[in-house]
């Protein structure tokens, strides 16, 4: 029958083809060949058994025992189809293991038509887990990364279901679609100028910024930077370095001042020291001065005394210049004797002298020489402050007044009504002092003791028995007494 | 642009270790013989 030896021919044709393309890993195009060749010839074991090899390399182990079944019962002794089926039946744990992928694989396929495509992804990892070869798992796996839009977790699956079955046209159709994507990932990567380099690294996938070398910087910007820079460190420096430096200084400005301080202090203290030491020099010093002085002055006064002795011994001396000589003596530098002596001369002089300036006083003062009536009252108030019973104080007030010594003046009038309140020279007093505060009455009426004491007592200037000197020349013995602030003249015949 | 759904429909369960009995039995054995037999006869 030549058309049985045609058909048997085309078989064994298609057998050698899909043969050919199984040597090259053509998965696809084998089972298509050797599925055409046992169309022709059902009986072509060779082909069969063929089949179910490729099918067992692309991971359909099921698939490949029934091929080989069928092939073993076709009946020939020397099958290899019944050598590959004990070979699979050998491993029993494997086969589970496949078995188990291939319900995962199956219960995925449930999941992605329900729409749960993360449980889907979990059964196919599960199943290429446990089965590497496993075509199909890679497949769905692949369409579904890519249609979440994990094109990055697909490529590595394509490769792999590529390296199982080269012209598989599904995976062809994946790869073609994952390489569109990439185009137009890439196209707007471009588009938005992002510098980012994406790359597998196993299962991970690294998204990096891509080195330019050079970056682009804007003018504009660099020197915004470079201003805002410039800025934050003056501020820095401003708000932090400064103070402490400030603080610093002053500390360090406190320290010494407070060193000068104490030194200061120290040299204020040694200061009082030695102003302490030189005070009590000056006052040893003016101890010794004064001491000299006195000393001097007790000289002075001892000197004095005895030319005094000297001249009212002999008789021969006027009143007044003894007296002044007297006056002279300072009599608290005198011991006891001396100021005995001292007394006992003054007794019997101040009385003469003091009568004999008194009167001279008032002749200067009623010739307007007041220096010489000034001068004639001071030694008169000198030995006796209350001649007259204060007329030598009021006329030497008068006699400053009048001369223009207001200051002293106002002192002897005071003087005058402090010893001698209610009186007629008191309110003659109280009328200079009127005189000096208000300038009340005229100087011309203030009138001195002594023109009223004239016009009432006689004195020895008016008596002929008296010469100008107040002494006695008649007969009798002169003798004028100062007694309680008045003269008593008596003669004693 | 792939459709998820339609690429999805292109894959069909796979065969497990339990329906390898049922496939055998399912597989069609016919072949060009059978039929050109079927044509002789159709033509007689």
């Amino acid at each position: 029958m030549e058309y049985t030896e045609k058909i048997i021919r085309q078989s064994q044709y298609w057998y050698n083809d899909g043969l050919k393309k199984a040597q090259i890993k053509d998965i696809s195009g084998a089972i298509l060949s050797l599925r055409r060749s046992l169309k022709y010839n059902h009986k072509n074991i060779e082909a069969r058994n063929l089949l179910g090899l490729v099918y067992y390399e692309r991971g359909e182990v099921a698939e490949g025992l029934v091929e080989w079944i069928i092939s073993k019962n076709l009946g020939t002794s020397d099958n290899i189809a019944g050598y590959f089926i004990k070979e699979v039946q050998k491993s029993a744990e494997q086969l589970e293991a496949i078995n188990e992928a291939v319900k995962c694989y199956n219960q995925s396929l449930t999941f992605c038509r329900q729409g749960s495509e993360d449980m889907a992804i979990l059964q196919l990892k599960k199943a290429l887990d446990v089965h590497p070869s496993f075509l199909k798992a890679y497949q769905l796996l692949a369409l579904i990364y890519i249609h979440k839009g994990q094109c990055s977790k697909a490529r590595p699956l394509i490769k792999e279901a590529r390296k199982l079955d080269t012209t598989n046209v599904q995976t062809l159709r994946l790869m073609h679609e994952l390489s569109v994507k990439h185009e137009q990932k890439n196209r707007s990567k471009e588009e938005k100028g992002s510098e980012v380099v994406e790359y597998n690294l196993g299962n991970d996938t690294i998204i990096q910024p891509k080195y330019t070398g050079v970056k682009k910087v804007s003018v504009k910007s660099a020197f915004l930077n470079l201003i805002f820079g410039v800025v934050a460190g003056a501020l820095i420096v401003w708000f932090l370095i400064v103070p402490a430096v400030q603080t610093f200084k002053n500390d360090r400005s406190n320290k010494q001042m407070i060193g000068y301080g104490e030194q200061i202090n120290s040299l204020k203290s040694q200061i009082s020291a030695q102003t302490r030491a030189l005070d009590q020099y000056r006052k040893n010093e003016k101890d010794v001065v004064e001491n000299l002085e006195t000393a001097a002055g007790t000289a002075e006064s001892y000197e004095k005394l005895m030319t005094a002795n000297d001249q009212w011994k002999a008789g021969n001396y006027a009143a007044e210049n003894l007296a002044q000589v007297l006056l002279g003596i300072k009599k608290d530098s005198l011991q006891d004797t001396g100021k005995t002596l001292y007394d006992r001369i003054a007794s019997d002089v101040f009385p003469v002298a003091s009568s004999t300036l008194y009167s001279s006083g008032n002749e200067s003062y009623d010739a307007a020489n007041y220096d010489t009536a000034i001068r004639n009252y001071n030694l008169t108030v000198k030995m006796y402050e209350d001649y007259d019973n204060g007329g030598a104080l009021l006329n030497l007030g008068l006699a400053l007044l009048k001369s223009g010594d207001k200051e002293q003046a106002t002192t002897k009038f005071k003087r005058v009504i402090e010893l001698y309140p209610n009186t007629d020279k008191a309110k003659q007093a109280q009328a200079g002092l009127d005189f000096i505060s208000s300038g009340k009455g005229a100087i011309e009426d203030l009138k001195r003791a002594g023109e009223v004491i004239q016009s009432q007592e006689s004195w020895t200037q008016n008596d002929e028995n008296y010469d100008e000197e107040g002494m006695y020349t008649e007969e009798g013995v002169q003798t004028t007494e100062y007694e309680d602030g008045n003269y008593n003249s008596s003669i004693e015949e | 642009m792939l459709d998820f759904e339609q690429e999805l429909k292109k894959f069909k369960p796979s065969l497990e270790v339990e329906d390898i009995e049922d496939a055998v039995y399912q597989e069609d054995m016919s072949d060009m013989t059978d039929l050109i037999k079927e044509i002789i006869n159709h033509t007689k």
